[in-house]
């Protein structure tokens, strides 16, 4: 019980100092580099600065897995991110262009659409962010078989704050990223 | 001596299993509620090929880099090849699973095989969905882990009235709560701090923009604005209330009436940001081990115990 209350307020811990490192809080900056450090100990406290086939690294990350401790509880903490919005542009062989976005039959299912998006806008490693842009494309583009390329456009929606709602300003939709996909109209098969 | 005399007395206090009925009804409906939610999109969000999200195959793959342990849908996937099932044949067995194991939860039949199997199953999904997973899901592997170690069955289980089992430990069920009411404590502690350390959340522009962010934005804008003079005010409450949560929710003074706050919160979030099912596995976590009955029988154990008296006076 104790090493398993240990882990808890170890990876909560860790993933405080981590935020207030990154600087996403209101503390002074000057408080980063030792909150860096603390991350970091607890980092290698938790064995999680072990190679990723260390039997112990693996067994402790698939308790951590199954009891539901792998991660902290900052939900929209501290502060509330932006949410991100894919649009796909299908372009015909005779020029014209209609557009779709990424839709699934529940609400439910709706809002974990909402975390994948999050997961892509969070995705450092490209290959990875076009590696998931592509099965979307793909799943777009089967609606509509015609298209001969799929634009999907990235990006994140900036609602106004309060004081800006006043001053007349609208939602509005950022450009991020944008990859150009072509899908081969003789194959079902995705692009590889 | 004495200190360790009263943690121990703190974590084994007898306990009646009203607690275990209550998180196994509850995460029995969460189950079915989880399941009833994908109804229409789980063959196809768990599918190899042909997702509209990630494939899963991709999500699988990634996930075993990290956690090469943790169980996953593929593994069924490649079981019921064996047995001549197609990919979705065997998609499908597994929800079914999933919502019957959520249904003997309810009806308390067979529990600890059902308790597992909706454990096991949830985490295969959240495990191979976790590109898409949120915090519903993180929440509700926890619940499911404590109900599957924990001394099942209860008194008002089917399984107690047919089986006729010897009754269980007080102090054991006393222990499976304390850890649960605990690792709550945990949970709101740390939620509380980092949104503390947000600016946002206390001149209200937290409570805004998750009112406003896409899909949340339920209630139109125009309304919301209109509510502006509440917005700080919320944003310190929700602060204050999960912060000083491990502090209030002992003293039976003041149990029912954080818990009641929290209830609050949480009943805002489902139904001002569509969240149904988190605020579902909350109001579940949080009843089941603080519930009303805690909350009113005076309860002989609390943490102030086994501090010295007068730090204990000091904060109560």
């Amino acid at each position: 019980m104790l090493f398993h209350f240990a882990l808890i307020v170890g990876i909560s811990a860790q993933q405080t100092f981590w935020i207030v490192a990154q600087g996403y809080t209101s503390l002074p900056h000057s408080i980063d580099p030792f909150s860096r450090k603390a991350a970091d100990a607890l980092t290698i406290a938790l064995g999680q600065n072990l190679g990723l086939s260390n039997p112990a690294r693996q067994s402790l990350t698939g308790y951590l897995h199954s009891a539901g401790i792998e991660g902290g509880y900052g939900f929209f903490a501290p502060n509330v991110p932006s949410s991100y919005k894919l649009v796909f542009e299908l372009h015909y062989p005779d020029g014209h262009v209609e557009y779709d976005l990424p839709h699934v039959s529940g609400t439910a299912t709706g809002l974990r659409l909402v975390s994948l998006l999050d997961r892509i806008g969070r995705t450092q490693y490209e290959p990875l962010r076009e590696v998931m842009l592509i099965m979307l494309a793909y799943s777009a583009w089967q609606e509509h078989a015609g298209a001969a390329t799929v634009r999907a456009v990235f990006g994140y929606v900036d609602v106004p704050s309060l004081s800006e709602l006043k001053e007349g300003k609208k939602e509005s939709y950022n450009f991020l990223y944008a990859y150009d996909f072509t899908f081969p109209s003789s194959s079902n098969a995705p692009p590889r | 001596m004495r200190l360790r005399q009263r943690i121990i007395d703190f974590l084994f206090a007898p306990e009646p299993d009203a607690w275990l009925t209550l998180l196994r009804l509850g995460l029995g409906l969460q189950i079915i509620f989880y399941a009833l939610s994908f109804r229409h999109d789980w063959n196809i969000v768990f599918a190899a090929e042909g997702s509209p999200f990630v494939s899963r195959d991709l999500t699988e793959a990634i996930g075993k880099i990290d956690n090469p342990l943790g169980p996953q849908i593929g593994w069924f996937i490649v079981l019921g090849s064996h047995l001549g099932l197609s990919e979705q044949m065997t998609l499908s067995i597994l929800w079914l699973l999933l919502l019957g194991a959520g249904g003997a939860l309810v009806l308390g039949f067979f529990c600890r095989s059902s308790a597992v199997i909706a454990w096991l199953l949830h985490l295969c999904a959240a495990q191979s969905g976790d590109f898409f997973a949120y915090g519903v899901d993180n929440l509700m592997t926890i619940g499911l882990f404590y109900l599957a170690i924990a001394p099942l069955p209860d008194r008002y289980a089917l399984d107690a009235k047919l089986w006729r089992l010897k009754r269980i430990d007080p102090a054991r069920l006393g222990f499976h709560r304390r850890v649960l009411q605990l690792h709550l404590c945990l949970i709101y502690f740390f939620s509380g701090l980092t949104k503390c350390l947000g600016a946002g959340w206390w001149n209200g522009a937290s409570i805004w923009r998750a009112l406003t962010r896409p899909p949340f934005d339920i209630i139109p804008i125009e309304v919301l604005a209109s509510w502006k003079i509440l917005f700080p005010v919320v944003g310190i409450a929700v602060c204050l209330f999960e912060t000083a949560y491990p502090v209030f929710i002992w003293p039976r003074t003041t149990r029912l009436v954080w818990l009641a706050a929290i209830l609050a919160m949480h009943m805002a979030i489902g139904l001002s940001m569509g969240l149904f099912l988190f605020a579902s596995i909350m109001f579940v976590l949080n009843v089941a081990p603080f519930g009303p009955r805690s909350a009113i029988v005076a309860r002989q154990h609390t943490p102030a115990e086994f501090w010295p008296t007068a730090t204990a006076a000091s904060l109560f």
